[in-house]
């Protein structure tokens, strides 16, 4: 079968089985719909939506034309990779502007859109924006979920209502940067390597290669996830957010 | 001594490998040349007046015919979108960058492929090759770094034929921003249903690249200005742009967002969302020269289903001469 100059095989050895996969996207769009009806885009403010398309445009800036240029004086490993890393640092920036669910899945979609227009001219779509929305995106939104719209320590209060002390907030961004930075070395190695990979070219599944590359993501992303949270915090506060 | 040579040898060709197409972006296109093919100038030309929705069908088209056929025919497409490149406004200084952009991104395309594939995957690609034409055998050590033991001439060729993948789809690409106004492409989202909200990102979005490789070209100007490089050799001083442009990012990224206040206040004003679709004095129009487009992306999709009747098709890994 083949869609969009894709030609899909669902029967590599060792290959993530397609109904897992089905489930997974199942359900995070599911959570889409979740966010969807509680919030929707009405509860993005106009200076949100910028917010969110500045932080496509710089995302596309540096992974096709800065990043990728720069990414070739330095080895290919998975311990490093430059055009992610400026797109995950950016991400989070937006991320502490804007602070609300959506946001993630929201900023890959205009991402991916942009990446389309300027550089991919639409290829193997809208299978990337669904994998990039579904999984970087949806877990920042988690995050941000998960602290209550209080990302990195933003505007957090103490239980009496007074703010916390300096320390706890960069803790807490560092925290949840931490956090950040182990969820985003997952997608890659299982649903690309594990999934994508062997359906669009038929590559080979080594079990061993995607636990490699997972830990290998990890330090990298986590001190990313670190520098972007407290950078973030600090445009936070320089733009008056 | 041998040895101390090929250490030597292995290093230039990474390096060469890996900076050559880097420094044409760097040299030959510049900040200045970027931000030239990333942004709409007006234009009067066949191109310009083409429709949008017209034009992104092409790309997609063009997208689907270099994926799906063999490796040469993404070749001539790539020649045939660059020369196209000479009808648009400032057209010969608009081909140059284009023309470097496209060698950085095959000879970056290449380079990205050839040192790290394996010698399975070419035996796919290259059935009816008995043996190899080693052209270097890299020290060991370099498999930390991905490489290959051996780089064969049928590497680079399969490196070469996979950017070819590449280049026509990103000058199609960037020939539907150059010749696009915002304002269209905003009607074009609008027509196909897409909600405001997203349209409006998406728009903001385009506006920016080319505003933000203004701010970098600036922010790198002042850096040197103020002595960056001072009294350094003339190689070193221009290499530090690297340093340059990463010292630009945070400045960039906050005065960025400061300005979306102002946009979006000024959006706010003249009543964004207060409804849920905008109405427009302009309707995107189909005109003869759109029935033209239609006629080039027929003869794509054609040229594409007869290539693969013939055996000029392809899939990944490549298979064919």
């Amino acid at each position: 079968m083949a869609f969009n100059g894709i030609k899909f095989d669902t029967s590599v050895p060792g290959m993530v089985p397609w109904e897992i996969v089905t489930i997974y996207f199942i359900v995070g769009l599911a959570i889409v719909f979740y966010f969807a009806r509680r919030f929707g885009l009405k509860s993005f403010t106009t200076i949100d939506l910028v917010y969110i398309a500045v932080g496509a445009a710089f995302s596309v800036v540096w992974e096709f034309y800065i990043g990728s240029f720069i990414g070739r004086f330095l080895p290919s490993t998975p311990f490093i990779g430059v055009g992610f890393w400026g797109r995950m640092f950016i991400l989070l920036v937006v991320a502490a502007l804007v602070r609300k669910p959506g946001t993630g899945i929201l900023s890959l979609l205009i991402f991916n859109i942009l990446s389309d227009l300027f550089f991919y001219g639409f290829g193997g779509e809208p299978m990337y924006t669904i994998y990039e929305a579904l999984t970087y995106g949806l877990f920042l939104d988690l995050v941000i979920v998960a602290s209550r719209g209080k990302l990195f320590g933003i505007g957090y209060k103490s239980g009496n209502g007074s703010s916390v002390a300096t320390r706890t907030v960069v803790g807490l961004a560092i925290l949840e940067g931490v956090i950040i930075g182990i969820l985003f070395a997952i997608p890659d190695p299982i649903f690309y390597l594990g999934f994508f990979r062997p359906l669009i070219s038929g590559a080979i599944v080594n079990w061993a290669t995607i636990q490699f590359d997972f830990l290998a993501f990890i330090p990298g992303d986590v001190i990313i996830g670190i520098l972007g949270a407290l950078a973030g915090q600090r445009i936070a506060k320089a733009v008056g957010q | 001594m041998n040895n101390l040579v090929e250490q030597i040898v292995s290093w230039v060709i990474v390096l060469y490998g890996s900076a050559v197409p880097a420094l044409f972006v760097i040299f030959l296109i510049g900040i200045t040349g970027l931000r030239e093919i990333t942004r709409y100038e007006t234009g009067n030309t066949f191109l310009y007046k083409l429709n949008p929705v017209i034009k992104l069908v092409l790309t997609i088209v063009v997208m689907t015919v270099a994926a799906t056929t063999i490796w040469w025919i993404g070749a001539i497409l790539t020649l045939i979108l660059l020369l196209s490149y000479l009808t648009l406004n400032e057209g010969v200084r608009k081909f140059g960058y284009a023309f470097f952009l496209t060698l950085s991104t095959i000879l970056g395309g290449t380079w990205s492929i050839a040192p790290y594939t394996p010698l399975s995957i070419l035996q796919l690609a290259f059935p009816n090759v008995k043996q190899f034409t080693v052209i270097w055998k890299f020290p060991s050590y370099f498999q930390v770094m991905g490489y290959e033991q051996q780089l064969t001439l049928e590497a680079l060729i399969y490196g070469l034929q996979t950017a070819f993948r590449v280049a026509p789809v990103l000058l199609s690409a960037l020939l539907f921003i150059t010749t696009t106004t915002g304002s269209d492409i905003f009607r074009m989202f609008t027509k196909i249903k897409i909600p405001i909200a997203i349209t409006f990102s998406v728009l903001v979005g385009i506006r920016m690249i080319p505003r933000i490789f203004e701010l970098l070209d600036t922010s790198v100007k002042m850096q040197y200005i103020r002595g960056l490089g001072y009294g350094k050799p003339k190689i070193i001083s221009s290499l530090l742009i690297v340093y340059a442009i990463f010292e630009a990012i945070i400045p960039t990224m906050v005065y960025l967002f400061r300005g979306a206040k102002n946009l979006a206040i000024s959006a706010d004003t003249r009543g964004f969302r207060a409804y849920p679709s905008r109405t427009s004095l302009v309707e995107l129009k189909f005109t003869k020269l759109d029935y033209y487009g239609l006629v080039i992306i027929v003869v794509l999709i054609v040229l594409a289903i007869v290539a693969n009747l013939l055996g000029f098709g392809r899939t990944i890994p490549y298979v064919g001469a």
